[in-house]
Formats: structure tokens, sequence, C-alpha cells
């Protein structure tokens, strides 16, 4: 190869390398120009820590795991969960599985479920939202069960079965209040400006792009029902960004699994529906965690 | 007249490998007294060759002799597990530290790494004569610039996306190209690969990292990899077609093996059994033409899969209809009775596709 056919490679090689870095980084500020699609606070029970003994030990990054749920009343009285990445929600119904492209399926013969539940997974734009009458419910299912299991203790006295339940009961209330997300996938669909439109609350409702497989609700007695598996795009993990490093860096280890107030972060989403942390400070738990030095950091 | 143009590493290592076999060839018949070259003769074509041997040896470092081959495969065999792990050091050297530094100087590392690299593998290229060092550079290139991609994702939290593959096949493809690298290619390929099933997922609506489930969605990159070579010619490129028939071959063969035993990922909504049964005997027609096609065009690579995959589907057969009811002596006589019935059918096609006395073989 002679010179000037070594020239144009090396011209065309940083072309692409440029082109492909600019169209990335447009993108991304693209993302960020306008005025933020959703701009929520949240805290370390929405956006965890990464476990320490989970890291990759020689990753110098950190990025925070998003911790969502879904109302699902087959999750079962002690499985309200401290970080979920999935689930089936109670509201994803048939009707809604036809308006995210699924075909709708004749769920009573064999062939009709299979033909139904073999579709795979499409992209779907997911409502999130921060502690609201969904969360509110979790809230009030773990109470009762609570109050439930410790008045069927009292009355069985002396039964170690008893005072187990009334335990785990009282132990996953603590966790309700206190530490598990409060943030809840409450609606999908495919434009984002209808979601929005119909959730206006940019405070309160999140909008991320998720996948939706279909599944099938069956509960014994009832006629089978078209649902859907909700997850979410990607690892779920929001990146850190170095001038934020500082005080979540102290917190990591420190008492874990976390899930507790320690930090609150402002979390915006852009108009690709790609988040990036603004802004985190110190949360009213940060009391409880060993002190912080003057630039908020714990020691 | 034409001035003859210069040939790529490969045409010349075969032309001095061709010398070699012509000088033994000549040896031998000069020794059954069949054809003996006069001295005028010999001093021509023994200069003639010992001139292009070292122009040869001077423009690309070719193998000499079969000592200087048996070391060359060594230090292909060095370069390539240099070259991986060349690759990994700089993803690891950037994991390690890339959380010291802002956003400003991390995007700037990342783009600056693959410029750096890529300009390092052109310099490199104008200088190796034997290629292993431009192989180190250029897969440190390809390397830095997938990492480059791929962390400005996650700096980001930018969507996964299945155009990212699109520059990165390009940067495969131009290195493999500029400096004649199969390994290059073969990343080249595998990023093509996935970026067309993905694309023909999506088509049907499904999210594209979830294409992958539906085998079929891999049929028309592979009929687009092995007609490929056909299209433009590699005569320069002496490894490069048959490495996209390869790939080719493999994107059909193995959806075809996996719905052979998996109905269910099939697109066609049919029971599992006929969708099975179907793509079994698809595989054997598709191993039979594959086989044939490759002996008629002379495809070793070809010929080879074929017979791989029609082994593979005959035996997966076997063991499905007879492994629990026979006794396994029998059942190891009937696969080895089949592998002659193989070998005889092979050796008869071989007959069949020899070329007529006299013409040679290419």
């Amino acid at each position: 190869m002679n010179n000037l056919t070594r020239s144009h490679t090396l011209a065309i090689g940083i072309a692409l390398i440029a082109l492909t870095n600019a169209v990335a980084l447009g993108g991304v500020w693209w993302n960020r120009s306008a005025t933020p699609e959703s701009a929520l606070t949240l805290s370390e029970r929405e956006l965890g820590l990464p476990w320490r003994s989970l890291r990759f030990a020689e990753e110098s990054g950190l990025s925070l795991n998003l911790n969502w749920r879904v109302g699902d009343r087959e999750a079962g009285e002690f499985v309200s969960g401290y970080t979920f990445s999935g689930g089936t929600p109670e509201w994803l119904d048939a009707a809604h599985m036809v308006a995210l492209g699924f075909a709708p399926g004749d769920l009573d013969s064999d062939r009709g479920r299979r033909s139904y539940t073999r579709q795979l997974p499409r992209e779907a734009i997911l409502v999130i939202e921060l502690g609201g009458p969904t969360w509110q419910r979790a809230l009030a299912r773990a109470r009762e069960n609570a109050g439930r299991h410790a008045a069927a203790a009292a009355a069985n006295a002396g039964s170690k079965q008893f005072a187990d339940r009334a335990r785990q009961a009282r132990d996953e209330l603590a966790r309700e209040e206190g530490s598990n997300s409060r943030l809840f996938v409450i609606d999908a669909g495919l434009d984002a400006r209808q979601l929005r439109e119909k959730y206006p609350d940019r405070h309160r409702f999140l909008l991320l792009r998720g996948t939706v497989r279909p599944a099938v609700r069956d509960r014994g007695g009832t006629a089978p029902q078209a649902t859907g598996y909700v997850s979410r795009i990607g690892s779920g993990r929001i990146h850190v960004p170095y001038a934020q490093r500082g005080l979540l860096e102290s917190a990591r280890g420190v008492g874990e699994p976390g899930g507790r107030d320690r930090f609150t972060v402002e979390l915006l989403v852009g108009q690709r529906l790609e988040p990036w942390i603004a802004d985190a400070r110190p949360g009213s738990g940060a009391a409880d965690a060993p002190p912080a030095n003057h630039s908020g950091e714990f020691r | 007249m034409t001035e003859p143009t210069l040939p790529s590493r490969p045409e010349a290592q075969q032309r001095v490998d061709d010398i070699h076999t012509f000088r033994n060839e000549l040896a031998r018949l000069a020794d059954e007294g069949v054809l003996r070259l006069d001295a005028t003769q010999q001093a021509a074509v023994g200069k003639h060759h010992e001139r292009l041997l070292a122009e040869f040896a001077a423009l690309f470092d070719v193998d000499r002799d079969s000592r200087a081959k048996q070391l060359s495969l060594g230090m292909r065999v060095a370069s390539f597990l240099g070259a991986l792990a060349l690759a990994a050091s700089v993803f690891f050297l950037f994991y390690q530290f890339w959380g010291h530094f802002g956003e400003t100087a991390q995007v700037a590392i990342l783009i600056a790494s693959p410029l750096a690299a890529f300009a390092l593998t052109m310099f490199i290229q104008g200088r190796d004569a034997t290629g292993y060092f431009t192989k180190l550079a250029a897969l440190v290139a390809f390397a830095c610039f997938v990492l480059n991609i791929a962390m400005l994702g996650q700096i980001f939290n930018i969507t996964p996306s299945d155009r990212a593959l699109l520059p990165w096949a390009a940067m495969a493809f131009l290195l493999a190209y500029t400096c004649d690298l199969r390994l290059l290619l073969a990343a080249g390929i595998c990023c093509v690969i996935a970026w067309v099933q993905a694309r023909v997922g999506t088509w049907n609506g499904i999210y594209w990292l979830h294409a992958g489930e539906r085998p079929e969605n891999f049929f028309p990159v592979a009929a687009l990899l092995f007609v490929f070579p056909l299209l433009v010619g590699h005569r320069r490129f002496p490894g490069f077609a048959p490495l996209y028939r390869i790939f080719g071959l493999l994107c059909l063969f193995i959806p075809m093996l996996i719905l052979s035993h998996w109905g269910r990922a099939s697109h066609l909504d049919l029971d599992a059994d006929q969708v099975e049964g179907g793509y079994q005997v698809a595989g054997f027609v598709a191993a039979a033409l594959a086989i044939w096609l490759g002996a008629r065009r002379g495809w070793p690579e070809t010929v080879n899969i074929g017979i791989v995959f029609f082994v593979i589907f005959l035996y997966t057969k076997f063991y499905q209809w007879w492994w629990e009811i026979m006794p396994k002596y029998l059942f190891f006589l009937v696969v080895g009775l089949t592998a002659v019935l193989i070998l005889l059918i092979l050796r008869r096609l071989r007959r069949t596709f020899r070329p007529p006395t006299g013409e040679g073989a290419p």
C-alpha cells in the first residue's frame, strides 16, 4: 500500500472515530438541552449503592441501581421486595398488551396460550410513580399483615411458628416504611407525549424505557388473563458524575445493604428518556450514618 | 503490456511456496529422466526465482523455507494472543482509573485513545513487513474504539442500541482490509451478524437485544455473508472470501441445529414437532448442498462445514432414535458404519469433481 492510500485510510479512520463520537455526544447534548422530561428527588431507597461484594473490584467508577417495583397481588405478603427489577403489574391487562403491540391470544386453548406467551419482548415507555397510591397500598398491606400476625401470635402465645410469622411481618413493615423503594411502575405505553399528558406531574412521574414480555395470570378458579412481565432496558444502573462521587463513595460499604435516606439525589430525565444525576446531597437519614466531614462525606 | 501490480503478502507467500514446489518437482523429473533443463534455462529460472524471493523477503518478510514457515506459525499464535492480551489490558487500564477523572477528561481520553491507536497502527503498518506487530496494534485500536463508544454509553446513561455495532464493524473492516488481518475481519463480520439479526428482529417489533431468541433472524445475514465474496472480488485478500463463507454457513447451520431441537423458538407458529422435523430435513438438505457446492466450486471450507453439520445432524438423529433402545455396541456399530458410508460417498464425489487429465489442479 503506498503512502497516499495509507494517508487516505488514516483520514477515513479518524473521520469514522470523530463522526461516531460526534453522533453519540450530540445525542447526549440533545437529551439534556431542553427542560428535563422528568425531575425527581430520590433517596437511597430508590437509588441504591452497589453492594461492595458485587462490584467489579478493579472498576473505579460508580453507578447507582435504580430500584423500582410493581404492584402485584400475587407477590405474596412477605415478598414486597427491597430491590426489584421486574414483575407482572396488576394493571397490565389484555387491552394494555394489545396497545403495546402484542397480538391477543385465545388463552382458553393451549395453542392460543402458547401463541400468546411465545411472543418476544417489545420496547415500551414505563411510567414510574414516586410515593403514590400504589406505594401507599403496599404500605397499608404491610401494616395490615403486621397487625394480623401480631394478633395471631398473641392469641397463640408460646407458638414458635406464629411468633416467627409475626416477626417476619414486623420486619417486612419496617422495610416498607424505611428502606423499600417507593417507585412503582403504574402504566406503560408507546407514546411519551400521551403518557406525559396523562401524568403531567414531572416531579412525581418518571418516564423511562423498558421492555414488556407477554405472561399469563392464572389464578385458580378464574379464567386465565393476559398480562405482561415488565423489565427495565439496560442494566438499570445510573452513572454517578465525578462531582457527586465524594458523598456517595463514602457511603458505599457502610451499613450495607443500605436502602435508607443517607443521601438524596436529583435525577433528571431528558428528551431521549435518558437519565442523569444532577445533584446529590446528604439525606435525612445521614444522621444515622457515621459522621460526615465538611464536604458531606461519611467518614 | 501493463505493469504487473505489486502482490499482497499472502499472494507473495503463495508464489514463494509455488517456487519451492516447482523446484522439488523439477528435481524429481530430472532424477526420473523425464525433463532436464539445460544450463542456460536452469540459470535463467534460478536467477528469476532468486530475484523474486529476495524481493518478496524484502517487501513482506515471507517464509523462504519450511523452517521459517514453522516459526511463522508460532509468531502468528504469539501475535494473536498478544493482541488479545493487549486489548484486555487497555480495557482494564481504563476501568481501573477512569473513576478518578472528571467527565471532560474521561471523554477526551476515550476519544484520544482510538485516534492514537489507529494512527499508531498506520505508522507500524508502513514499517512492519511481517504484519505481526500491525495485528497487535490494529486489535488494540479496535478495542479502544469499542471501549470508547461503550464507555460513553455508560458515562452518559445512553440507551443501549444496536446502531453502535455499525461503526464498530466499519472500523474492523477498515483495519482488516488495510492491514490484511483476518482477525479483524472476523470481528467486523460478527458485528454485522449481530446488527443484521437485530434489525430483522426489530422489523417484527422485537426489542433488539431479544432478536437472537428467534434463530431464523440469522438467515438473512447468512445469505448476505455467503453471497458477498461472489459479488465483491477478494483476489488480493486470499483468506477473506473463505471467512465470509464460514460465517455465512455458521449463521445458517447453527440456527437450523437449534431449531431442529427446539421448535418453539421458531417464527413459525406451528406445532414444535413439525418445526423440528422440518428443520432436521432442511439441515440435511442444506448440508448436502454445501458439500456439493463446495466440491464443485473448490471451496474446501464449505465442504468441511457441510460435512461437519451433516454428521452432527445425522448423529443427533441417531441418538434420538436409537440410544435408548439399542445395545450400545450396536449403536456405535451403526455410527461407525455410517462414517464408512459417508467416506464412500465423499470419495465418489471427489472422483466426480476431479479435473480431466491434463487440466491440472487450480
